[in-house]
């Protein structure tokens, strides 16, 4: 087990700079999910750290050991691709086994470990088939296992679950938190997935087009958002984010409707400052059909018309109208709506946030 | 015609069978039949004379057939390997070049784009003994002062031969086996790489058990190929010196053309078929179980 540490690491190819010197320390056992929108460079940082990409600069540190120069196999690493990449021609038994089969070990001790993942990941019944013969799901379960019979100093996830359907998907998951319960070590999950990253990670990497734009616990990134891309792309449904200007205590919108300035962001803003105001879908609710937790502060009540509602069973997404835009909303207690009805909404502006509109950047703290 | 009206399908296929029946089945039961009397060329009434089995009796114990069908098979299993590991290594090194990988694929292929005979003209040129290049450069180089008799001594002439046929189809592995590379899934290497593996190792349990079946299709093909050599043989060497590179259809063609003796021809013909077959079927077993080993949906 092993602790991983990234020192200003950049990847550029040819001209075109891809990771921008990102600095990052994983703590020993820790699950860290890099998460962000496709081409945000989470999958070539993992790359580099498993030695499969060359760097263009800074450092990679495993365990206290500078690994830059080391071909994958020096690393001590294992990764599970997304296409989990099993050997065709072996069995599960050889695929298991077959990093066990390169080291040396010797046949018992080997015996043994293909075993020990076999038994851990159910594929007792599978060791003899060729991949070819297995579903999606059993040939991620090898692949699993595969990283795990090493016994490696840190899991590299690639990914591991986007070929999966929806169903298969939310099951490995929780497969993949059981198994970091029980081998207890370093992982790096690399996911597009936000949701998997919320529920798996201790804390998650949002990366955006080569720049790490926050780290944090769930919890962090979740509730105080450090930029308005981490706020809009971390919960679903997505936080409400709309522009408005500071003026006179109000935040106008761009179509003249107003709220009350939250009163936490009374010092920091200036009138005239152009910001971004977000709010949660459940911190936005159908007055006495939300989240309320009777606690609030800073509840501003508005009617508004009703533009849409989707029905999910276990609660209703209700669409209110608000300066020209749809304003996402959850309602837990479902009742009845039609479009064009008007609603009570509330704004719990205590939980709201605001970004300035310029940097991108939380006027939190 | 009344009461007989064959349906369009048959009607319109009617032609090509006709032909194909002309062309091929004719003249293949023809050769069959005539491989059981001693028809000679010269004496048409023998086509009608039928001798049972001596023809085949003959060829069996006749020396010079059997070693003319070993050096067939030694040749095969030479030209066979070589050209299986020259044309593994182009693969492989084109398939790293990351420019201009177009232009060596074409490139690679030239040697196919000869005709055999041509080959044999240009390989018996480089070979000569006086005016060849080969024995000009090693000369040059100081290697040798002799002039080396390369199609005069039998071995060098059969080494001579080798070289030739590889040259001229190592371009089929390279070509088919550079696919096969193409076709295979990168990440199983890089998960090769991340389990351990050296490069050598990464080749020998992932990429060659991928390219295996390419590798024997190449195989068939050429296995029928070599088993049928003819062209270059007959320019380079004629079988000579003293029928010491005679192979079964250099002397299947001496017998039926020179000696005119074309019912023993056609037996040795339809023997020597046996050898292709036999080789196909060998090939086709191994391909088989190499795709199924790799779990090949084609």
């Amino acid at each position: 087990m092993a602790t991983v540490s990234l020192k200003r690491l950049t990847k550029r190819y040819g001209n075109m700079e891809i990771v921008h010197g990102i600095d990052l320390d994983i703590a020993d056992r820790e699950f860290i999910a890099l998460v962000g929108p496709s081409g945000c460079g989470k999958s070539t940082t993992l790359r580099m750290i498993a030695g499969l990409e060359d760097i263009s600069g800074g450092n990679i540190d495993i365990g206290g050991r500078v690994v830059n120069d080391l071909p994958p196999r020096s690393r001590n690493i294992s990764m599970v691709f997304q296409s989990y990449a099993l050997y065709p021609h072996m069995t599960v038994r050889e695929n298991l086994g077959f990093s066990l089969k390169i080291a040396g070990a010797a046949k018992d001790d080997m015996d043994r470990r293909v075993a020990e993942a076999s038994a851990i990941l159910g594929l007792d019944e599978l060791l003899e088939r060729r991949p070819s013969q297995l579903s999606g799901g059993q040939r991620q379960r090898v692949a699993m296992g595969r990283a795990i019979v090493r016994d490696p100093d840190v899991f590299l996830f690639d990914e591991p679950l986007s070929n999966l359907d929806a169903k298969l998907r939310t099951q490995m998951r929780t497969e993949i938190k059981k198994l970091h319960a029980k081998v207890k070590s370093t992982v790096i999950y690399v996911t597009h997935d936000q949701v998997e990253a919320m529920t798996l990670a201790d804390r998650i990497v949002i990366m955006r087009s080569g720049y790490i734009e926050q780290v944090g616990t769930p919890d962090e990134v979740f509730s105080r958002p450090a930029t308005r891309f981490v706020a809009g792309f971390i919960g679903s449904p997505p936080m409400n984010l709309h522009e408005a200007t500071v003026s006179d205590g109000r935040l106008v919108f761009s179509r003249g409707d107003s709220l009350p300035l939250p009163g936490q962001f009374k010092s920091k803003t200036a009138a005239g400052d152009k910001v971004v105001f977000g709010i949660r879908p459940d911190d936005f609710y159908p007055t006495g059909h939300g989240l309320s937790s009777g606690g609030e502060t800073e509840v501003h009540r508005l009617d508004l018309p009703v533009s849409i509602t989707e029905p999910l069973g276990n609660e209703t997404l209700v669409f209110a109208e608000f300066n020209g835009a749809d304003w996402v909303s959850r309602m837990l207690n479902p009742k009845p709506l039609k479009a064009g009805d008007r609603i009570g909404m509330s704004f719990d502006l205590s939980r709201a946030h605001l970004f300035s509109a310029e940097t991108g950047k939380s006027l939190r703290n | 015609m009344k009461g007989f009206k064959p349906s369009a399908p048959i009607l319109l296929l009617l032609p090509a069978f006709v032909v194909l029946a002309a062309v091929v089945l004719v003249p293949l039961l023809l050769s069959l039949y005539s491989s059981f009397t001693p028809f000679r060329l010269t004496r048409p009434e023998t086509f009608f004379v039928l001798i049972g089995f001596r023809n085949y009796i003959s060829i069996l114990s006749n020396p010079d057939f059997w070693w003319a069908f070993g050096r067939t098979v030694l040749l095969l299993t030479i030209a066979l390997n070589l050209e299986m590991l020259l044309g593994l290594g182009l693969a492989m090194l084109v398939e790293k070049a990351t420019r201009g990988q177009r232009i060596l694929r074409t490139l690679m292929m030239f040697p196919m784009m000869f005709s055999p005979i041509l080959v044999g003209f240009q390989f018996k040129f480089m070979f000569n003994d006086n005016i060849g290049l080969v024995n000009n450069a090693l000369q040059s180089l100081g290697i040798t002062q002799d002039a080396i008799p390369w199609l005069i001594e039998s071995h060098l002439a059969f080494t001579a031969i080798t070289i030739a046929e590889v040259w001229s189809s190592t371009s089929i592995f390279a070509i088919l086996i550079l696919a096969g590379l193409l076709a295979m899934p990168k990440e199983p290497i890089e998960a090769a790489r991340v389990d351990g593996c050296t490069p050598w190792q990464t080749f020998r349990y992932v990429t060659w058990p991928f390219v295996m079946p390419f590798a024997y299709i190449a195989m068939t093909i050429r296995s029928l190929d070599v088993a049928r050599a003819y062209d270059i043989v007959k320019i380079m060497t004629d079988g000579g010196p003293a029928g010491r590179t005679e192979l079964l259809w250099t002397l299947v063609g001496r017998t039926a053309y020179s000696d005119a003796r074309m019912g023993l021809a056609n037996a040795m013909a339809y023997f020597s078929i046996l050898l292709s077959i036999a080789f196909t079927v060998y090939f086709y077993n191994k391909l088989a179980a190499a795709r199924a080993q790799i779990g090949a949906e084609w």
